[in-house]
């Protein structure tokens, strides 16, 4: 018996329910109102979690570009030396944290201040090199932006001895980190919730269809259907319904998405200048997610429908 | 082949068991009636065979093979070595005759080609092969008796058990299904047939095996109703 079951059980597999895809179809059809009611569900899942991907995706874009962006500024005391000068340098640059440093003297300090505030050039015009008020400093950019606060540390402990102060956009960067975070979470507990609420309306779809065909599957059951075999039909059945959500939720998204890009003109006011996500970029990553969760979804809530059927 | 090696089975421990330590031995190619009152315990001994439930106490080999050591994985496989006639049918009821009898061919992986080789000559069989494109509502009783015993035949078991099958027809349709059975068992399978009928038990002259609360009372190799009502 044994050898003859190894044998079936691939010829079982190869051949599959034939007119399978038409009686899923029919199957879909019969059960008009519950399919819809699941395809819906799919669809509204899927609308919310496609929100707080895009909004994820976009919010991980802006942290990663202005921390990127993000520099420390090392101010010198008014008096430092040559010598001090040199031994800071010398200590930044060894430092491995450290992507690159320059040096910007107090002339050219204020020389880009006044570039930068040309209209109002002549309440500068009075500064020179004699009595200019702005500090030198070393500009460092760090490899990681979450090194920020060691580089602040090594640098403090020049503090007197060159250093006046450090400053870096520390309360940017923390919020945005933070920010970061309760996006992720906020995504994830979103996703867990809207999941089982679609897998539990498709395992009651497709109880139904179990329910319509229970005399089709004690027969199949009598006459040595394997459990597999049965399952296949149901199987497909739900990962088709979770892949028509998912497709059309998709579409909605897509339009509505492009539809906003378009009213804003990509110029959304941010606090902070940083670019969003590219709208294709965001699109590829969200049909990939959108059709794996839609089938996973459905294949889910049809095993779980049928497990008790099967116990013949 | 069949044995039963005492088997008790009890589904609830507050009743008393629905078979009490039975033992018995079908060979194969015989020809039996399993008799007995609604509640003697011939649907658990159906059961039993199908492996749909397990005995509590005791072993039922089939073919030699100890069906309580088969993974639920194997299962199948085992109620592929049996055809099952029941007695209200279970066709389905939007697939034709040779639908029906193709899909019990289908669902165990057997090539169209097979297919379309062998319903027709099992449809022949059982006299049906006028019948073959016609719905089971089409049908009268006793047909719709000869497509179930044409599914169950159709991938060659070696023993076909029959729950009840003239129970739903008239005496003369009985005897035509009774006879078809008959000649399937002249063809080397093993025939278990559960029946009340006792007309037809007492003039087939057939082994009889009656089941009396649990217990088996009679095993008649003479063919007599084992029980009087």
């Amino acid at each position: 018996m044994r050898q003859v079951g190894t044998a079936m059980k691939f010829s079982s597999i190869k051949t599959m329910p034939r007119n399978v895809v038409r009686d899923t179809m029919k199957s879909i059809e019969r059960n008009n109102l519950m399919s819809a009611a699941s395809v819906l569900s799919v669809i509204a899942a899927l609308i919310i979690l496609g929100i707080f991907l895009i909004l994820t995706i976009n919010v991980q874009e802006v942290t990663k570009d202005v921390e990127s962006k993000l520099e420390l500024k090392i101010f010198l005391q008014s008096d430092f030396t040559d010598t001090q000068k040199e031994t800071i340098q010398q200590a930044l640059k060894k430092s491995d944290l450290i992507e690159n440093v320059t040096f910007e003297s107090a002339e050219e300090a204020l020389e880009k201040f006044t570039v930068s505030l040309e209209d109002y050039a002549p309440l500068l015009s009075g500064y020179n090199s004699e009595n200019n008020p702005m500090p030198a400093s070393f500009v460092v950019r760090v490899t990681d932006p979450n090194d920020m606060e060691e580089v602040q540390t090594l640098a403090m402990s020049f503090k007197n001895q060159g250093v006046e102060y450090v400053r870096y956009g520390q309360e940017y960067v923390e919020a945005l980190v933070n920010f970061n975070k309760f996006t992720n979470t906020l995504s994830i507990v979103v996703l867990v919730v809207l999941s089982m609420i679609s897998i539990f309306i498709i395992y009651n779809t497709i109880k139904l269809t179990v329910f319509a065909r229970r005399r089709e599957i004690g027969i199949m059951k009598y006459v040595g259907a394997t459990n597999a075999y049965i399952r296949a039909p149901f199987i497909l059945e739900g990962t088709v319904l979770g892949l028509m959500g998912a497709i059309v939720a998709f579409l909605i998204i897509r339009i509505t998405y492009y539809y906003i890009l378009g009213l804003v003109g990509g110029n959304l006011f941010l606090p902070v200048d940083a670019t969003l996500a590219s709208p294709d970029a965001v699109m590829g990553q969200l049909i990939f997610f959108f059709l794996i969760y839609g089938g996973f979804i459905g294949a889910v809530g049809s095993i779980f429908a049928i497990r008790k059927f099967l116990d013949v | 082949m069949i044995e039963f090696k005492n088997v008790t089975k009890g589904y609830d421990k507050n009743k008393s068991d629905a078979l009490k330590n039975v033992s018995l031995f079908i060979d194969k190619g015989e020809f039996v009636f399993l008799v007995g009152r609604s509640g003697a315990g011939k649907s658990t001994f159906i059961k039993l065979l199908l492996r749909e439930i397990e005995a509590t106490e005791g072993s039922v080999y089939i073919n030699n093979f100890n069906v309580a050591k088969l993974s639920k994985k194997e299962i199948p496989f085992l109620r592929r070595k049996m055809g099952i006639v029941f007695q209200d049918f279970r066709l389905l009821e939007n697939k034709s005759v040779y639908e029906n009898v193709a899909y019990a061919m289908e669902i165990i992986g057997k090539s169209e080609k097979q297919i379309q080789k062998r319903v027709p000559l099992a449809l022949d069989m059982v006299g049906l092969s006028h019948r073959m494109n016609h719905y089971p509502h089409e049908l009268s009783g006793g047909e719709q008796q000869r497509v179930v015993i044409a599914r169950a035949i159709i991938n060659n078991p070696s023993i076909l058990i029959c729950d009840e099958p003239t129970g739903n027809l008239d005496p003369e349709t009985s005897y035509e299904i009774i006879s078809i059975l008959e000649e399937i068992n002249r063809r080397g399978t093993t025939v278990v047939v559960v029946t009340h009928d006792r007309e037809i038990v007492d003039t087939m002259k057939k082994r009889v095996l009656t089941l009396e609360d649990g217990i088996l009372k009679v095993d008649d190799a003479t063919g007599r109703y084992g029980y009087e009502v």
